[in-house]
């Protein structure tokens, strides 16, 4: 399994962001659905090794992310992109990508065909050499992609990836993130259900620091089915759903 | 499965774009950065190196203008400003080194395999050798004596390491530039309440001890508060 967490929970003060997640994944896409505060980001952000659980069992790519050589070792081959994209306004897209390339410690030789592969897989190849601070904010999600990808990563952590994209590019990165996930764990966390139905063979819902679901899109649709609950389409009416369920 | 050279059209000219792309977008790293990388034995520490925020060139530049003022100042009135400001600046520059709110690419930073706690270390020994030198060069220039020329070092040492040591626990730049500042004014304005003359806060080498201490704790708590807990597995 490339993600292994067990019990894990992270507190900040006296609130329990994350409140003993218990959940495993191997390749594929999963789609982390949740509410504003439901832990999502504070999940990701332990999976991809920026804060420490405060007590649980993780274990990324068979590796201890609490073991300095095991983490770099998981580093190498994690991408991941956070909630606020930060970037250096003065960089050209091609300098973004390559930045971190290097950080993660991509071969020096590689680097060059690394940053071209995957400029074009997100299809910014016309602004390769434009500023990062003249691109729109969905060039800017796309520029974020792209240094998670830029080492092939065996783990992909993205945390409301499709924001600002718009409907054309959307369809666009949901094919890529199907590609990806041929081959990677990618999770990704979303408000937007209509991304996990079209791009995720799992989903784990989250809500009050707990997965409250884990199972396929299609069992998630199943929960809603002949209930009255809010939303649009069936998948939102799982949704829904479940997020009754757990808080009654 | 295709075999090679029967690929299809469409697919061997995405690849042969990629090879063309890799070579016309190619960055050719400057000279400060090749070096880095050599001594450094990493690109990436080295490229993370020239990202400073604070080794930008208008930080340089107001660095170079808050000395050169001070040198010219010591020139007329005999006081050793460069010496009294040195410690001051340097740790404004420390504190703005790296972290977040400062490093725009802080939290994506924080999951790369180049260690954010070597980022920080490089980052920080460069911009402490820089005003070191930028300082020494001002100091020499103003022709004070020179126990007085070097004898800032040792203080601004200390000073530098209490506004890392602040920055990276409050985990804001702010705080740990004035944390820095703060206790830099309060020890020259000690030494003119013990002394008559805030000089003696960079001429006493009674001082040189708690310097070092100050030094040697607040380096300890730095260190501390960048490591990752181990028992997560």
């Amino acid at each position: 399994m490339n993600i292994d967490i067990t019990d894990v929970t992270r507190r900040f003060g006296r609130t329990r962001a994350v409140a003993g997640v218990t959940m495993s994944a191997g390749p594929g896409v999963l789609g982390l659905l949740g509410p504003n505060g439901a832990g999502k980001t504070s999940l990701l952000r332990m999976l991809a090794t920026v804060i420490p659980p405060t007590s649980g069992r993780i274990r990324l790519l068979e590796r201890d992310p609490g073991v300095a050589a095991q983490r770099r070792a998981i580093r190498r081959r994690l991408g991941y992109v956070p909630q606020h994209l930060g970037y250096y306004p003065s960089f050209t897209v091609v300098e973004f990508v390559e930045y971190f390339a290097l950080l993660k410690e991509v071969p020096a030789a590689q680097v060059p065909r690394a940053v071209a592969t995957a400029v074009e897989r997100v299809g910014l190849g016309d602004k390769a050499r434009a500023r990062m601070r003249t691109l729109s904010g969905g060039m800017l999600r796309r520029a974020g992609i792209a240094q998670a990808i830029v080492n092939d990563p065996e783990l992909l952590l993205l945390d409301e990836p499709t924001a600002g994209l718009d409907p054309e590019q959307r369809v666009a990165f949901r094919g890529l993130l199907r590609d990806l996930g041929q081959t990677a764990t990618v999770v990704v966390s979303t408000h937007l259900v209509e991304d996990v139905g079209a791009a995720c063979a799992q989903v784990a819902l989250m809500d009050g620091g707990r997965i409250v679901f884990h199972g396929t899109p299609q069992e998630l649709t199943a929960r809603g089915e002949g209930r009255t609950a809010a939303g649009d389409a069936p998948l939102e009416r799982g949704y829904s759903t479940v997020l009754a369920e757990a808080r009654s | 499965m295709t075999e090679p050279g029967h690929e299809p059209l469409d697919v061997a000219l995405g690849r042969a774009w990629i090879e063309v792309a890799a070579q016309l977008w190619r960055r050719r790293p400057g000279p400060v950065e090749r070096v880095a990388a050599r001594l450094l034995r990493s690109p990436g520490l080295a490229r993370a190196l020239v990202a400073t925020p604070s080794l930008l060139l208008g930080w340089v530049l107001a660095t170079a203008v808050v000395l050169t003022v001070g040198m010219l100042a010591t020139r007329e009135t005999g006081t050793p400003y460069v010496a009294l400001f040195a410690p001051a600046v340097a740790a404004v520059g420390i504190a703005y080194a790296y972290g977040p709110g400062v490093d725009d690419a802080w939290e994506l930073t924080c999951s790369m395999a180049v260690s954010d706690r070597m980022v920080l270390l490089v980052r920080a020994l460069a911009v402490f050798g820089l005003n070191a030198v930028l300082g020494l060069a001002a100091a020499a220039a103003s022709g004070v004596a020179m126990a007085v020329t070097f004898g800032w070092l040792i203080p601004m040492t200390a000073v530098c390491a209490l506004a890392l040591a602040t920055a990276t626990f409050a985990r804001s730049a702010l705080v740990g530039s004035a944390a820095g500042v703060a206790g830099w004014v309060i020890t020259v304005l000690a030494g003119q309440a013990a002394a008559g003359r805030p000089t003696t806060v960079v001429t006493e080498s009674a001082l040189i001890v708690p310097y070092l201490a100050v030094a040697a704790g607040a380096t300890a708590i730095a260190v501390y508060w960048t490591r990752v807990p181990k028992g997560t597995a």
